[in-house]
């Protein structure tokens, strides 16, 4: 399937040009939160009042690609977790009223469907909607689905993304899980800084994809999943998947990997640079956060370097002298879901 | 295009702890809604619910997890129902963890179940409960993963109330396709502060038992369950036993409101027919309709209307709701199974407590337990956020 069209909220201002105009912002601490755009222009007054931060960042990126209403014939999202916020507000409203009469408004956004519904709401499309939800796979999951709507064969135009959204409620949670860094550091060490955790970013990004070249920014050939690996040979993985694409490791011009600065997971990222030692490398999660879905941000990133964008300084690891043909997108969450998504230049 | 056949199911819900309970339960005509006996709920008192009938301790040891930590109500539903299936199919450990081997689940709750745990955790009054990895949706499907090895495509689904139709398509879509031989699909919600009182704040919880297509239907049961089938193509499964084939699908977005449907039936209609035209068959050959049927005065209307607009009248239907309450992510995949009940015996169920049909329609649902030649059957599931999901499964 091809990209025709995509949109970024995330914590760098992704929502206009200011970041490839070098316009790159940096982080002390743990959370990296989005910027946002002004919605006012494409969503009512009185429903952008009511609505969370999920749902908001869904639509803010969703609907400005969204032409017309009848242009895309479906919408698949990945969001591990929605509205959080709205989720912990309703949560904490039932223990605070011990169960007394309570409004509706957080609860119907606390679903993580609440986002393509809002989509399709707003647009008025009554095609194929869907909402994956597997945690670090839920938007390799949605681009899954997305081909299998492509082959068969009843539609043209689809929007698909990823939405995740922090929430300080389950922020806790993670922490107590070890997800985070012990100390603060800024955002320019995270990846080095040779440390347990990592940090909680959120974002969503939004694509056009199209089972037609025209008009195309770049092609997403290919994605693949695994998860609980009984082996850590992450070469032979991409290999049997480049090979799949009738592909090798030469042919790879960029790595987008997700290192997030965790001592316990980076392992895997490092093994993939050793096998591809003249590939460029890219990286996002020091400038984004990690979090489930981050591998839209990837998307997102990977597209715009293949159309050739000079992309922040930030953003590169290693390399980058040539303009990539191919990239290669590698991401693991909490080393327990692997991803692979394949992208080539058109 | 791979056809795709069901060699394994297994059910727990407010009726059965398994197939051949659930299926008992169903021909004499015997619900599961009533008073709650585990829920931790002040509705527990006021509200009827369709519980599953065993304590979480109890269904722990029966799964003889005795030691492990962390596994909340919703896990242990789900992985009772899941061990059924894969026994029902006659599954190897390799089988199952082998990388052609698809799952996909589904959950609207998952962990949050236990909403006073979660609550504690998250304002940070408690130091860390044990279920502090195990309150997102998914989370039952990694640790269905990680407990099988599964080494091939692993999901999860939220489409509200239609989510296990959704796994039920995208297992049957990567059999088709050619990505996988095997989909173990389903879903699984259990009872909780959270859903409950999400469906109270939005009125339309009901005090008594639900009337799904009565006139004077007074709202929905919360219940709890879950089902997983085995999907298997063609070309892999050899002499093994075929309940059924999954023939085609529908999904479809109503686009008219965060948590109600169109008067007009817009997304109902959509699915139900985009699953017709899947299944390239035509409405006349729907022997049986498993209807959503939440028995909420606006699904119920809204279905109805939706189903004459596509067969011009009204084939045999049922809400099996009756029985079970909703079970939410569940659902879909509940009763994708008692459908197979129905096609893989010849009979078909009741619909409880209907009473007085609905005007204008004036069509009664199935009313009692009766033998008919079922071959080819619709099952619907419509969710808040206007996600819609037909499934259409026929004899083999």
């Amino acid at each position: 399937m091809f990209i025709t069209n995509l949109y970024s909220i995330s914590p760098q201002k992704t929502f206009d040009n200011s970041f490839f105009d070098g316009e790159v912002k940096s982080f002390f601490g743990n959370k990296y939160y989005v910027q946002e755009p002004d919605y006012s222009a494409l969503i009512p007054k009185g429903l952008l009042r009511r609505l969370g931060k999920a749902v908001k960042i869904g639509l803010g990126a969703g609907i400005p690609l969204i032409e017309t209403k009848k242009d895309i014939d479906g919408i698949i999202l990945g969001t591990a977790t929605g509205g959080l916020n709205e989720c912990y507000k309703f949560l904490n409203q039932i223990v605070k009223y011990d169960e007394g009469t309570l409004t509706p408004t957080s609860f119907v956004q606390s679903t993580p469907n609440s986002i393509a519904g809002h989509l399709a709401l707003i647009t008025n499309n009554i095609g194929y909607n869907n909402t994956h939800i597997g945690m670090g796979l839920a938007f390799e999951s949605a681009i899954l689905d997305a081909f299998l709507l492509f082959e068969e064969g009843e539609v043209a135009k689809l929007l698909i993304g990823s939405v995740d959204e922090a929430s300080e409620h389950n922020y806790n949670i993670e922490n107590f899980a070890n997800y985070f860094k012990s100390i603060e550091i800024d955002s320019t060490n995270l990846l080095n800084c040779d440390s347990q955790g990592s940090v909680r970013g959120e974002g969503a990004a939004m694509f056009i994809v199209s089972n037609e070249k025209e008009n195309a920014i770049c092609e997403l050939a290919d994605v693949h999943q695994f998860t609980y690996p009984n082996d850590k040979n992450i070469e032979k993985r991409a290999i049997d998947f480049l090979e799949k694409n009738n592909m090798n490791i030469d042919d790879i011009g960029g790595l987008v990997l997700g290192f997030n600065g965790d001592n316990r997971y980076d392992f895997w990222y490092n093994d993939l640079i050793n096998s591809f030692p003249e590939t460029n490398i890219y990286t996002y999660k020091n400038l984004v956060g990690e979090y489930p879905t981050a591998s839209g941000f990837a998307t997102w990133l990977a597209a715009h370097i293949l159309a050739g964008k000079i992309i922040p300084s930030e953003a590169i690891y290693k390399n980058a002298s040539r303009l990539p043909q191919n990239i290669l997108i590698y991401n693991n969450y909490q080393g327990t879901q692997h991803g692979f998504i394949l992208m080539k230049a058109v | 295009m791979n056809k795709v056949f069901v060699t394994g199911m297994g059910v727990i819900s407010a009726i059965g702890n398994n197939s051949a309970e659930n299926l008992k339960n169903l021909r004499d005509g015997k619900s599961g809604v009533g008073p709650a006996k585990y829920l931790k709920s002040n509705y527990g008192k006021s509200h009827p619910f369709a519980e599953v009938k065993i304590s979480t301790e109890e269904l722990k040891a029966r799964l003889e997890f005795k030691n492990k930590k962390g596994l909340t109500r919703t896990d242990l539903i789900a992985f009772t129902a899941l061990k059924e299936a894969l026994i029902d199919s006659n599954l190897t450990a390799k089988e199952i963890s082998a990388e052609k081997t698809a799952f996909f689940s589904a959950s609207t709750i998952g962990g949050m179940c236990h909403t006073d745990e979660l609550y504690e955790d998250a304002n940070l009054i408690s130091s860390g409960s044990e279920y502090i990895e195990s309150y997102f949706l998914s989370t039952h499907a990694l640790k269905i993963a990680k407990e099988y090895q599964l080494s091939g495509i692993v999901g999860a689904i939220n489409t509200a109330c239609s989510s296990s139709a959704n796994s039920i398509m995208l297992g049957a879509k990567l059999i088709k396709s050619g990505r996988a031989t095997r989909a173990i699909v389903g879903g699984v919600d259990s009872l909780g502060k959270f859903s409950i009182n999400g469906f109270n704040s939005l009125q339309i919880m009901s005090d008594i038992p639900c009337a799904p297509f009565d006139a004077n239907r007074k709202g929905l049961n919360l219940g709890e369950g879950s089902a997983y089938l085995v999907l298997e193509s063609e070309d892999i499964i050899g002499s093994k036993k075929r309940y059924a084939e999954i023939l085609g699908f529908g999904n479809s977005n109503d686009a008219f409101h965060p948590s109600s449907l169109s008067e007009d039936a817009v997304g109902v209609v959509e699915c139900i027919s985009r699953a017709i035209s899947n299944a390239q068959i035509s409405p006349i050959e729907i022997d049986y309709i498993n209807a959503h049927g939440t028995a909420t005065g606006n699904n119920d209307i809204t279905e109805l209307i939706g189903i004459k607009k596509v067969f011009k009248g009204f084939p045999p239907f049922n809400s099996t709701k009756s029985f079970t309450g909703h079970t939410l992510a569940a659902a879909g995949a509940i009763e994708a199974v008692f459908s197979i009940f129905s096609i893989y015996n010849n009979e078909l169920f009741p619909s409880l407590n209907c009473n007085t049909p609905i005007e204008p329609f004036n069509e009664f649902p199935i009313i009692e337990h009766k033998s008919a030649e079922i071959k080819t059957v619709l099952s619907n599931s419509f969710g808040f956020g206007g996600n819609c999901s037909s499934l259409i499964i026929r004899e083999s």
